[in-house]
């Protein structure tokens, strides 16, 4: 019961993540490799405001949140105006400095070691304890995530951006700062990205910098290629699928670190396939063209 | 006079990433493909040469023939098995670029799978070392400079002075165009995949008998390449071993200076900045940012 409470918490995580990525690839057509960094930036920022500052869990989310919302523009504001492979290589070097700035700015994130004792969220005095009600709490986190970016993206606003993402040109013809609009969901995508840490962190008591790494921003857009992108139902399906189906590598007879590699072999093989057989996912509603 | 050993050790690893930077480069500017997975033909040279060199104990030189025909080879196969029917598709060029990143990573975890993640020893003991007045060199740097100044000299000629460059540079400067000459524009894609790849092998055999070799190599010295030929000009094959050698300088000044840990970090930094105040590289020409990206 505790394994399966496990999966389904690593899947809300998740999902709140691949929606959040999903904003800026499946939406705006946006190609990004950073989201691990928002990821972790998210965490660590909930984690120090817990920890050194001592404010309550839904207040550290928030300023996490914002905190990370605000960093995403020091990426956003001087690559966005690239092109093509040019932003995905900007988005990549961002990814880099990100996970080098944690695992080196020892005083604040306590470098490679990480930070462990990380206490449990509470709730108007209630510390959520035990797998089954943090599955529940991380479970109602999702939800609301997921219907706000859902409210997002059927707004005016989400009809933007799929407009700079179907003609980015067009868009600005039609007296859209386009700019603007790819900063504004830049910015969003990275303070839903930091719910999701602020959500890991709480989970797993312990982070370090290894959870936010490359392997793990390609790991969120696997799931969108997979599942789809360009609507809520893709990003959530792949979700459910990549992070249940390899569990069940868990029970064949092989050393971890051989299952860990297998189970990269099937993401990457997944990107390859799915790009060339069903460039629109599983669910999708835009298509990897 | 320890900036003198320092430069020079900064030159000597320059050219290293230079031999890589100078194939990716090749590969990219011709076929307008950012591939990932060119990485993992480094990991997997290495790795083909580790397989015959130490545990098969093979004279070097074979074993280095092999991992280059290897590398070539993964290189060409990649191209005709998963990018050639996404580019025939009239996919943007991210959808190769998306699909290389799978790519990359089944190739280096089938390899890691096999081998470990512990890094492996392809030289053991200690280099034997020459002094030259205040600096001191160790064999394999010196190979390093003598066989990057064949294989540059061999690549210059190669584009300057065959059809077969001027093929590759009107590639460069117009696919459509040489559709419209006769010319296959697979076929030249193949030829620059492959030749690419041969580079990486080079790169991957001398920088591993230097420090040895691990599965995640690949990704390094691909982010080091990538920083290099965006740096030294976008479309100026020369350009990428003018910005392996900056960063490598760079990269040993901010080791001796500060800490090895902020190298990888301050390459992107100088990437970023590149991208967005001189998107055309060092050497390359001004030209509109629609123009350079496509």
């Amino acid at each position: 019961m505790n394994y399966l409470f496990h999966i389904l918490i690593i899947i809300c995580i998740y999902s709140i993540l691949a929606l959040s990525l999903n904003l800026l690839v499946g939406y705006t057509g946006l190609l990004s490799l950073c989201q691990a960094a928002f990821y972790g930036i998210g965490a660590y920022a909930s984690v120090l405001l817990m920890t050194a500052a001592g404010l309550s869990f839904p207040l550290a989310v928030l300023l996490a949140m914002v905190t990370t919302a605000i960093i995403s523009l020091a990426i956003s504001v001087p690559s966005l105006r690239l092109k093509g492979d040019y932003f995905v290589l900007a988005s990549l070097g961002f990814q880099m400095i990100s996970f080098a700035v944690l695992r080196n700015w020892v005083t604040v994130t306590n470098g490679p070691y990480g930070i462990s004792g990380i206490p449990r969220p509470s709730l108007l005095g209630f510390e959520i304890d035990g797998l089954g009600s943090y599955f529940i709490f991380s479970g109602v986190i999702a939800l609301v995530c997921a219907l706000l970016i859902y409210l997002l993206t059927a707004s005016p606003f989400g009809r933007v951006l799929k407009a700079i993402r179907e003609d980015e040109i067009a868009t600005m013809a039609l007296g859209k700062s386009t700019f603007r609009f790819k900063i504004t969901a830049f910015a969003i995508a990275a303070a839903f990205a930091a719910v999701a840490g602020s959500l890991f962190a709480g989970y797993m008591r312990f982070i370090d910098p290894t959870s936010f790494t490359l392997t793990e921003s390609t790991f969120v857009l696997t799931i969108i290629i997979v599942g789809g992108a360009g609507n809520v139902a893709g990003p959530l399906l792949g979700t459910v699928l990549l992070i249940a189906f390899p569990e069940a590598l868990r029970f064949l007879p092989m050393p971890d670190a051989v299952a860990g590699n297998v189970r990269q072999i099937i993401y990457g093989a997944l990107i390859v396939l799915m790009l060339r057989y069903r460039p629109r996912g599983l669910w999708g509603e835009y298509e990897f063209e | 006079m320890v900036i003198a050993q320092i430069l020079v050790n900064g030159i000597i690893s320059g050219l290293a990433y230079a031999l890589f930077a100078l194939g990716f480069g090749l590969a990219y500017n011709t076929t307008r493909i950012f591939n990932f997975a060119h990485g993992a033909v480094y990991t997997l040279a290495a790795y083909s040469f580790y397989t015959s060199y130490v545990t098969c104990g093979w004279h070097i030189l074979p074993a280095a023939v092999l991992s280059l025909g290897i590398a070539a080879a993964a290189g060409i196969a990649m191209d005709e098995i998963v990018y050639r029917p996404l580019i025939e598709r009239n996919a943007s060029l991210l959808i190769p670029l998306l699909s290389s990143l799978g790519l990359y990573t089944v190739i280096v975890n089938v390899i890691a799978a096999i081998y470990g993640n512990e890094n492996k020893t392809l030289s053991p003991g200690l280099q034997p070392a020459y002094t030259f007045g205040p600096i001191i060199l160790t064999r394999i740097q010196i190979t390093i400079a003598v066989v990057f100044v064949f294989l540059f000299s061999t690549l210059l000629l190669l584009l300057k002075r065959t059809n077969l460059g001027k093929v590759i540079r009107a590639m460069r400067d117009d696919p459509e165009l040489l559709s419209a000459m006769g010319v296959s524009q697979h076929r030249v894609r193949l030829i620059a995949f492959g030749i690419g790849s041969g580079f990486s092998a080079f790169a991957a055999i001398l920088l591993g008998l230097d420090v040895g070799i691990d599965p995640n190599i690949g990704m390094a010295a691909l982010l080091s390449g990538a920083v290099a030929v965006i740096i030294g000009g976008v479309g100026v094959f020369e350009g990428a071993a003018l910005g392996a050698l900056t960063l490598g300088i760079l990269q040993s000044l901010i080791t001796w200076r500060f800490s090895s840990r902020w190298t990888e970090a301050i390459a992107f930094v100088v990437l970023i900045v590149f991208l967005v105040f001189r998107p055309e590289g060092i050497a390359g020409q001004r030209r509109r940012v629609d123009e350079i990206a496509p």
